[in-house]
């Protein structure tokens, strides 16, 4: 049986994992998933490419939420930022796809200073009415800057192509995709060991003793909702290139509840619970619809004709069920049964 | 034309009156913002409009039966979802709510359709003359609920046993305990009222409009009300709802439709940075 771990140094304490095998599993993995996009079908990769561009937004959600405690609502107004700032930039100015990846991180995390500043003064209930009414704000600013963004017309976007390498078909795309998710997975799991990081939980746990503590709230707040913002920016514009099409009607509402979902089924806080919740959340309608091809056609045809719907139906049971039986999500599920796995038949 | 504006301004703000007294009487009760007022009213609407088709037009059959539906879904709510997170953070409460408001929503759409419809009730749509402005009936009565509405409640919460109740567990439930008050039963109360109240909203607003999918957002306009007349104060929600329902017609009527739409979500941010805890609302005190 294995004995419990002892840590000699601080740096021994907030290593990312201290088990090799960890390394080699996650490594196979993210393999594999280079590697899939050229084995499976158009349809799955579809799906492959979808879970990637969720994982990242989720993850910027992540660090606001579920790092720093502060309820967002209103995080597609983030999204639509950063898919309109790379749009705008590459179609209507024929900027280079990198700088437009740039602008959709900037663009939303500047407008995040401004939802971010009233978060300063407000708590828990108020700051989530906030977030709302600013995704509202945003979409209707859209709408009416027409010399920018052509208002209601939406712009097409095509693949990019950049640092010589041309992302023009899906399997390059997805790697693209699958880049950037990793990318942000690590910063997001090495924000949460830095200083900063530390700070965000503290705010989280304990905002007043956070400040007794040296913590300047106004600053690491405000930090929060620009990476958040930042890191969603750029989902934002990975999801238009994905679409190939930006307008203000393909990032609905949902999207918002769908990342708080993903968040409350994974557990909210755990990077390992963004990557776990974004595979159920995502797939989950796909599951379902398989389901129902089994059981018969009427419900399939209710399916096809209310797909919307019952994908927010599925979303919104998912999220009561799990805060009400196992308000840990997934990651808690997952220790349990590692936990299970070490200790068994022992309960300890 | 600005007689008209201010009219219809006051009538459609009424209807964000009743839907953020519905707000305002589940958070003074239970501690929580209910995402889900929105459909709920919305809810109860489609339920007057089957009613009033397929049964009888009769407007008293339908208001009781709406009152009942109403209640019905309060209570159910109430039991079946909002009980068992006693005790749980108010954050994961809350999120059961806003859950709760995606599944009301796509509900609806499933079970009736996507359509707007129209919603006439006893000389809902006729018009009554005031001076310069004409309003519809279901305007005039709209005011008229609002009006009765902050009568009754304010009388409630004064002279009633259940309405002392509730305030003593807005103030400190703990202690309400002690002193015998069952909270869950003045819990079941709050979302039972706030669902009629927001009832009521609903069927007006669809008589005044139409009915459609959409009517949700009432729940979002309303928001800004709330926070205007205080999270915790039912009267001056009400209050509250007229004024912003004011400022949105004339921001629409002088500034565009664009302006008017976004006008009250500009004014919550603005209420927000100035005065947190709205007109009519107790300053909340933080101690360590």
């Amino acid at each position: 049986m294995r004995s419990g771990t002892f840590k000699e140094s601080y740096a021994g304490l907030i290593v990312l994992t201290d088990s090799g095998w960890v390394w080699f599993w996650s490594i196979a993995l993210l393999l594999l998933m280079a590697v899939m996009p050229f084995a499976v079908n158009a349809y799955v990769l579809s799906l492959q490419t979808l879970v990637l561009i969720t994982m990242t937004g989720a993850l910027g959600l992540n660090l606001l939420t579920g790092l720093t405690g502060l309820i967002s609502l209103g995080h597609v107004g983030f999204l639509v930022l950063g898919a309109y700032a790379y749009a705008v930039l590459v179609v209507k100015h024929h900027l280079p796809p990198l700088a437009g990846f740039a602008a959709a991180g900037i663009v939303p995390a500047l407008f995040s200073i401004i939802v971010g500043l009233p978060s300063l003064r407000l708590r828990g209930l108020y700051l989530a009415i906030t977030t709302l009414a600013f995704s509202y704000i945003i979409n209707s600013v859209i709408l009416e800057a027409r010399s920018i963004t052509d208002g209601a017309r939406g712009i097409a976007v095509l693949r990019p192509e950049m640092l010589g390498l041309d992302f023009s078909s899906d399997q390059a795309f997805a790697l693209l995709c699958l880049f950037v998710a990793t990318v942000t997975l690590l910063a997001c799991l090495n924000i949460r060991r830095s200083r900063v990081g530390r700070a965000f939980m503290a705010i989280r746990d304990n905002d007043i003793a956070a400040r007794a503590m040296g913590i300047n709230l106004q600053r690491f707040k405000l930090y929060a909702f620009m990476t958040s913002a930042f890191i969603t920016g750029i989902a934002g514009a990975l999801m238009g290139i994905y679409l190939s099409f930006v307008s203000v009607e393909g990032f609905p509402f949902l999207y918002s509840i769908e990342a708080l979902a993903i968040l409350i089924v994974g557990g909210l806080g755990s990077s390992l619970g963004v990557v776990l919740g974004t595979l159920l959340i995502v797939l989950l309608p796909e599951a379902v619809r398989i389901l129902f091809g089994h059981l018969g056609s009427g419900l399939e045809s209710m399916l096809s004709t209310g797909v919307h719907e019952v994908k927010s139906m599925l979303y919104g049971v998912v999220i009561i069920l799990f805060l009400r039986f196992e308000p840990r999500g997934l990651v808690g599920v997952w220790h349990d049964a590692k936990r299970l796995w070490v200790h068994w038949p022992l309960r300890y | 034309v600005l007689a008209e504006l201010i009219a219809s301004g006051i009538a459609i703000g009424a209807i964000y009156g009743l839907v953020a007294m519905g707000f305002a009487f589940v958070y003074k009760a239970t501690g929580l913002v209910n995402f889900a007022q929105g459909e709920m009213t919305m809810l109860v609407a489609y339920i007057a409009w089957t009613i009033a088709t397929s049964i009888s037009a009769n407007p008293f059959i339908v208001a009781a039966g709406a009152i009942a539906a109403a209640v019905l879904i309060g209570l159910l709510i109430e039991r079946v979802i909002m009980r068992p997170m006693l005790g749980e953070p108010i954050f994961s409460s809350v999120l059961v709510t806003v859950a709760l408001a995606v599944i009301l929503r796509s509900s609806i759409t499933l079970i009736w359709d996507a359509y707007p419809h129209g919603f006439d009730l006893a000389g809902g749509k006729s018009i009554i003359r005031f001076g310069g402005a004409g309003l519809r009936g279901a305007q005039v009565a709209a005011i008229v609920t609002l009006l009765a509405a902050t009568v009754a409640f304010y009388l409630f919460f004064r002279f009633s046993r259940i309405g002392v109740a509730m305030r003593a567990v807005a103030l400190d439930d703990r202690t309400a305990l002690l002193m015998g008050i069952s909270a869950s039963r003045v819990h079941a109360v709050a979302w039972a009222a706030s669902s009629i109240i927001a009832g009521f909203a609903g069927v007006l607003f669809a008589m005044i409009y139409d009915l459609s999918p959409a009517m949700f957002q009432l729940g979002l306009k309303a928001f800004p009300a709330t926070i205007l007349g205080g999270l915790d104060s039912v009267v001056g929600s009400g209050f509250g709802g007229v004024l912003v329902g004011l400022v949105e017609n004339l921001a629409g009527g002088y500034g565009g439709s664009g302006l008017k739409d976004v006008a009250g979500f500009i004014m919550i941010i603005i209420i927000l940075m100035v005065r947190p805890f709205g007109l009519f609302g107790e300053r909340e005190v933080l101690r360590v």
